[in-house]
């Protein structure tokens, strides 16, 4: 994305128009302010980040289940 | 899991596929997780045999299937199935030979772009095919992430 798109992008995302997806997306319970950081990423980082939360999560259930065993 | 390494010699490989799925929707902009790397291949005879002997190594085998019942990961394996739910030493794999809403591999794969992501040059799905085949696939977790890929798509719109 270009910076004017991304801008662009950020702004829909910040006031959502009355009707549109991302209000309906809004109501749904889609925390958008979360959608314009990912917006910010480029693809490589928005997976590289995603790999980091996934090991996490995986250790975190590891050392759950080691505790219950 | 190891999503990134199943990328990477996928692609060493020249194995010829898009990354469709949860994964797709992440390198789209989607928050949400996944357990899986979900992958569309080519069934073209020089591509099975690619995709068979590059994750060979990893011990693939059909999810689900008892312990001691012998699996056979082989070329003529991929040729006598299309869909193939795979746990490996790297993660689970889901193969598919085309996707609900989308079609074969061809019309997959003009769905897609080509993007870098786990640090190789890849092809993914765009946010229009990867809402078409969340909203054919119709289950629970699919539609749960059609609000979000949709507002990304209305918010990159030109």
């Amino acid at each position: 994305m270009t910076p004017e798109e991304l801008a662009r992008a950020e702004e829909r995302l910040r006031n959502p128009a009355p009707g549109s997806r991302i209000e309906a997306a809004q109501k749904f319970g889609i925390d958008l302010t979360l959608l314009i950081g990912q917006l910010r990423l480029t693809p490589a980082e928005r997976a590289e980040r995603m790999l980091e939360v996934c090991r996490i999560a995986e250790s975190v259930r590891g050392a759950a289940r080691r505790r219950r065993a | 899991m190891n999503p990134d390494t199943a990328v990477q010699v996928l692609v060493d490989a020249d194995v010829e596929f898009v990354i469709i799925g949860g994964w797709s929707a992440i390198i789209n902009g989607s928050r949400f997780m996944t357990d899986d790397l979900d992958i569309c291949y080519s069934r073209k005879p020089e591509n099975l045999r690619r995709l068979a002997q590059a994750l060979a190594p990893y011990h693939p085998r059909l999810r689900g299937l008892p312990e001691g019942l012998p699996f056979i990961w082989d070329e003529s394996t991929l040729r006598n199935g299309a869909v193939f739910t795979l746990v490996t030493d790297l993660g689970d794999i889901d193969l598919l030979g085309e996707v609900n809403g989308l079609g074969s591999f061809d019309e997959v794969r003009a769905g897609s772009y080509v993007t870098e992501a786990f640090g190789r040059t890849v092809r993914t799905l765009d946010l229009k095919s990867l809402i078409q085949a969340k909203r054919a696939a119709g289950r629970n977790k699919d539609l749960t992430v059609i609000p979000e890929l949709e507002s990304l798509l209305e918010a990159e719109e030109p």
